[in-house]
């Protein structure tokens, strides 16, 4: 079995050195030319940012799909399936094209003469619809992960909330989100990794991101393979980067309920003023 | 006559002499009481009176609807049908002039707070220290001060015998001391009735009795109890009256020490041969 690995690998790396049309020279050259970086930053801010948003609205819509008014529960639902049902490239070229469906966005109250119209087009950048894209189909994927940590809460716990008079919202707040934690945020950090790599759809909407950028060095040099090289390595190294503390959480979080029990803590109680 | 039969209306309703009043703060009347789930119809027709400083204990086999009764006395469960009045309010409805209304949430929430359930499996917030499950439901409910609150529940601590354990998380004490915090939790509310649901039944034989100790403080200090528990000297010795329970019936009621020495009713007979 070794041998076997052993010759695989050495195969693997004899091509990658020998054959000269793999110009590592040239990935040498672009791995850090001030596009590329650019691009790279731009993919890493991104990345963060429509995570952020779509935890955010993931919860929300999460908390709505586990409330006890039915209409509310209904359009959680129409959220998460339409979102997820549909691919995430169509919904990005979509909201690239919004202005087509709504040319003026009103900012205003609704049904009132109080506010004023915004163009669409101007409002809405590349940038700005492969983010709301984003965000919003991820919401949807979050939010199921949410919900299945609100489903790993036991019964009794909130019984136990019910029985000493906690209403809806304080028991989702003392009890259901801090015990969901442990499961959410491990696969959260899963998420991340994974909109990194997501992130590079972007760049059939014009925006300058990694995959973006050696697209622009290539399609100018034609050095397309070199190229596409340097654009995995670098997702690679940002992917393993972040799954480094993914691994700690994970750790932490299946360590806890173990180390925690039978080992008794010396019993004194910090005074308190 | 078929075994499965209702009690006759007619038996004579047993009240335990020395108590309080059968009206008001820490009573327990059910009428009627009808409860199901689904097909099942769980509890068919309880009629029962707990008067105000009463320790009640509830046997019976398993299945025969011990748990869902406590369940439905502090609103966990919906009853069916029939009268539940627990501190004297109807649970869950006000009735005027003409008809019965249904409460609002706060108003059901109010009630629930003047109701305690120490629940088999603990139910221990394990996200918070032993202070914090005790603080919780007095800040965010009762909206009492922090400082209170916190003051309280070391009381309450040293009463249940956990003096400066209030750091402790559950995961980090042993099923008798979480039992004790729970308790703890519940007496933080002020309830006027306690309801317990096999309190000892997930314990550590050595470590019944520190929560024995603590019910049978609470007992003697007058706290309206409605136990179910397998702990037959507890009802012998801490309890003014003993409820057998059985297909979802009330089949007998009377003084602790004389249903356990000569039960009456044939279906309790059998049932303490084999636990007894
Ligand atoms: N949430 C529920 N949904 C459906 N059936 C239920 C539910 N809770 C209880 N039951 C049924 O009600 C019946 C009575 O249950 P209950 O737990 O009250 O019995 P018990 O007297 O407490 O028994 P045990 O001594 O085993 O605790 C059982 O047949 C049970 O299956
Ligand atoms: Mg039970």
């Amino acid at each position: 079995m070794w041998v076997v690995c052993l010759i695989i690998t050495a195969g693997i790396a004899y091509t990658l050195i020998t054959n000269p049309r793999y110009h590592w020279s040239t990935i040498r050259h672009y791995l850090t030319a001030a596009t590329v970086l650019k691009g790279l930053w731009l993919t890493i801010w991104m990345t963060v940012l429509v995570m952020l948003i779509a935890t955010i609205l993931g919860l929300l819509v999460a908390v709505m799909r586990a409330s006890k008014i039915l209409p509310v529960r209904i359009l959680a639902i129409c959220y998460i399936n339409v979102f997820r049902g549909t691919p995430v490239l169509v919904q990005l070229i979509l909201w690239f094209n919004i202005a087509a469906l709504y040319p003026h966005i009103r900012l205003g109250i609704p049904f009132t003469p109080v506010g004023g119209n915004l163009n669409t087009n101007a409002l809405i950048s590349a940038t700005t619809a492969a983010i709301i894209g984003l965000s919003l189909n991820e919401a949807a994927y979050m939010a199921e992960i949410v919900r299945g940590g609100f489903n790993s809460v036991p019964k009794g716990q909130l019984e136990a909330g019910d029985s000493l008079g906690m209403s809806e919202a304080m028991k989702m707040r003392k009890i259901i989100i801090p015990q969901a934690m442990p499961t959410v945020i491990p696969a959260t950090g899963n998420q991340l990794i994974s909109m990194l790599k997501e992130t590079s759809l972007v760049s059939v909407l014009g925006v300058a991101d990694l995959l973006a950028s050696v697209q622009l060095i290539y399609a100018r040099t034609y050095e397309t393979i070199p190229m596409l090289i340097v654009a995995c390595i670098w997702y690679l190294v940002v992917s393993i980067l972040l799954s480094y503390p993914q691994s700690k959480i994970e750790a932490h979080y299946d360590k806890s309920s173990r180390a925690i029990l039978g080992k008794p803590l010396p019993t004194v109680e910090v005074p308190h003023a | 006559m078929p075994e499965q039969s209702a009690p006759t209306p007619s038996m004579e309703p047993f009240r335990p002499a020395g108590l309080g009043d059968t009206d008001g703060p820490g009573t327990v009347q059910i009428r009627k009481l009808v409860k199901s789930f689904g097909a099942n119809t769980v509890l068919k027709d309880i009629n029962v009176d707990i008067a105000a400083g009463e320790v009640c204990v509830l046997i019976g086999p398993s299945g025969s609807g011990k748990s869902t009764l406590l369940r439905c006395i502090d609103g966990l469960e919906q009853i069916d049908s029939g009268v539940l009045r627990v501190n004297g309010e109807d649970l869950g409805y006000i009735e005027d002039a003409t008809h019965y209304r249904p409460l609002s949430r706060t108003d059901r929430r109010r009630q629930r707070t003047q109701i305690g359930m120490v629940f088999q499996q603990f139910n221990l917030f394990p996200n918070m220290t032993a202070l914090e499950n005790i603080t919780v439901g007095q800040t965010l409910v009762k909206r009492t001060t922090r400082a209170q609150a916190k003051q309280r529940a070391r009381e309450l601590l040293t009463r249940v015998g956990l003096e400066g354990h209030g750091n402790h998380y559950p995961a980090q004490l042993s099923g008798g001391q979480q039992q004790r915090v729970a308790i703890a939790r519940s007496l933080a509310m002020d309830p006027q009735v306690m309801l317990f649901d096999e309190p000892t039944s997930a314990l550590d034989p050595e470590l019944v009795g520190d929560v024995l100790d603590v019910m049978r403080q609470l007992a003697d200090e007058g706290m309206t109890m409605l136990v179910t528990t397998h702990e037959m000297g507890f009802a012998r010795e801490v309890a003014n009256s003993l409820l057998f329970m059985a297909d979802g019936y009330i089949v007998e009621r009377g003084d602790p020490r004389e249903v356990l020495a000569n039960p009456q009713e044939p279906r309790t007979q059998q049932f303490l041969k084999k636990v007894l």
